[in-house]
């Protein structure tokens, strides 16, 4: 890459018209992923009009989006849907908000403490769908905990927090695996304003409620708003947690959609890519106003912190 | 009151800390467990039944997991050097488009997978890249590319071009410059960038089973079904061995960084 870089400069060499196409050398290979990119995106787009001239269907409609939305049965995927995504987002921002200031404020924000709470970052998805059936099951450590407190009757009488309807499961192992990541995407943000214009509002008399929620936690704002977003488009579009521990009917509509897609009528291919574009389409309406935040707000707070 | 606080401040880190522990040691138990019926809290027997299926001398699993480490560790490489080049662009250049740039790099962070991976599928099949190793490897970069991008912008944003400038007034090369002056203060930057690459190769699912299309098997692929399945045990196992691997990678890339570190105070 370096010699690359060597190269292409030299070809380049002094004259000032070549200079400025160098950022475009650079970002070639950027740009063809990209293409890639769009090309797929595109491609779910156009088919979910209807377009697929392959199955001779070569007339733009809206028709599917609408009996999406009309039949119940898909209605009620997005509604799953959404319901995973909100509730999970919402208590899992809360909480972890709660955490990188319990954090801040006990002073734990390195050292093998912070280690552990980066943890679930690193568990994939279908691990922790692995934890929900060892700790949620009917049959789990939660059930047999309890019986042994003498709290429970029997199995049955515990919740079905899996596979179920409520989706408590994958609300809770969504919370597992997000609280951790909004505690720690928010922590270094928060602590340098903590340490700075947070003790200043104490030395000048705040109590620490009142510091926290007027000056700590607003000027953390940038940081948290991007979390947030972040962890609601994944939770609505993400398919392996609904797949492992969700219910058969009605499923999430990535769930839902990959069915419509492998199923050998391609004429349900439409109906896939429409339920795909649905998710697109409220998830680039989010990261318009990602975007949209993360200009507004000073540059450099969240997102780069992943490493270390 | 004060110490009243402080204390409570400290429940929620250490309850946070045993809800991140308590899975994974009953991880460690059920990999071992023999046998753990209801309403036992604790095993009543272990056993080795699920590593002799891992690693038994007709097990595919050893061959999956290498393979799979060298798919995601050549996309964690590839994908640190494209977020590099990209990064150095966005910041140290000033070019038309350029928003529209670092806007498109947050995007397969915000879209939804199943809407990309069925999309690009079709596209991937025209393309001859599907059930292929290097099409999966290109979804995996497209998919690490908004991390790796977002680390290196801020590392190289931080070492600015004022060395690199007086590197090259003083009459060095722009190949030498680069190496010897700029990847040196780089180097922390895109060995997290590796790190975060690998994992989220690594881990992908869904993803991979669209475009390898089962003639691609990497180790998440793999593991998935019997996750499905129910056998504890078995699935205890393997995410062990997931787990195990990631970190011993993690390790590898942390001695590589100080092996670094000790060259670059050689020549210094």
């Amino acid at each position: 890459m370096a010699r690359l870089y060597g190269k292409v400069s030299k070809a380049l060499g002094n004259n000032h018209i070549m200079r400025k196409l160098e950022p475009y050398v650079l970002l070639l290979p950027f740009m063809l992923l990209g293409l890639l990119f769009f090309l797929g995106i595109g491609n779910a787009l156009l088919q979910s009009l209807g377009y697929i001239p392959a199955l001779g269907l070569s007339e733009l409609t809206l028709s599917y989006y609408r009996e999406i939305l009309q039949k119940p049965a898909l209605l009620d995927s997005v509604k799953v849907s959404l319901a995973i995504a909100l509730v999970s987002s919402v208590l899992a921002t809360v909480l972890g908000v709660l955490l990188c200031a319990a954090m801040v404020h006990t002073g734990i924000a390195g050292g093998w403490r912070l280690q552990a709470i980066k943890l679930p970052i690193l568990v994939p998805h279908m691990v922790v769908a692995l934890f929900a059936v060892t700790f949620m099951s009917q049959n789990g450590l939660l059930a047999r905990t309890l019986y042994q407190l003498g709290l429970l009757g029997s199995q049955g009488d515990f919740p079905q927090l899996l596979y179920d309807k409520n989706n408590a499961g994958i609300i809770i192992a969504y919370l597992w695996k997000e609280i951790p990541f909004v505690a720690y995407f928010v922590l270094a943000l928060m602590s340098s304003v903590s340490s700075t214009l947070g003790e200043a509002a104490e030395n000048l008399g705040a109590s620490r409620l009142r510091t926290f929620f007027h000056i700590t936690l607003p000027l953390s704002m940038p940081a948290v708003k991007k979390a947030f977003l972040i962890i609601f488009a994944f939770a609505f579009g993400a398919y392996e947690l609904p797949f492992l521990l969700g219910a058969t009917l009605p499923k999430a509509l990535p769930v839902q959609a990959y069915v419509e897609y492998v199923n050998p009528d391609l004429r349900h291919r439409p109906y896939a890519m429409a339920m795909n574009s649905i998710m697109l389409l409220l998830t680039l309406a989010i990261s318009a106003v990602y975007y949209w935040l993360l200009r507004k707000d000073f540059k450099g707070t969240g997102g780069g912190q992943y490493e270390k | 009151m004060k110490n009243k606080r402080s204390l409570f401040h400290k429940i929620i880190v250490y309850t946070a800390i045993l809800s991140i522990a308590a899975p994974i040691m009953v991880l460690l138990l059920w990999s071992f467990a023999s046998r753990w019926a209801w309403p036992k809290l604790l095993p009543e027997g272990f056993s080795l039944r699920a590593f002799d299926e891992l690693f038994g001398p007709h097990s595919p699993v050893m061959p999956v997991l290498l393979s799979s480490m060298g798919i995601s560790l050549g996309v964690a490489v590839l994908s640190a050097a494209i977020g590099t080049i990209t990064a150095r662009a966005i910041a140290l250049y000033d070019f038309w488009g350029k928003e529209l740039v670092s806007f498109g790099s947050i995007l397969p962070i915000i879209v939804p997978g199943t809407a990309f991976a069925m999309g690009i599928h079709v596209v991937f099949i025209r393309l001859g890249l599907a059930d292929t190793v290097l099409g999966v490897m290109l979804v995996h970069i497209i998919y690490a590319l908004p991390y790796t991008v977002n680390i290196m912008l801020d590392v190289t944003r931080l070492v600015g071009d004022t060395h690199e400038v007086q590197s090259r007034v003083l009459g060095v090369s722009p190949s030498r410059t680069f190496i010897h002056v700029s990847l040196p203060q780089l180097m922390p930057g895109i060995m997290s960038s590796i790190s975060m690459a690998y994992i989220i190769s690594f881990s992908q699912y869904f993803l991979t089973l669209m475009i390898g299309g089962g003639s691609v098997k990497t180790f998440a692929v793999m593991m998935v079904p019997f996750i499905q399945s129910g056998d504890r045990t078995i699935s205890s196992a393997y995410s062990l061995l997931f787990l195990a691997s990631t970190a011993a990678v993690f390790i590898m890339i942390e001695a590589l960084i100080k092996r670094f570190a000790f060259w670059r105070d050689k020549t210094e």
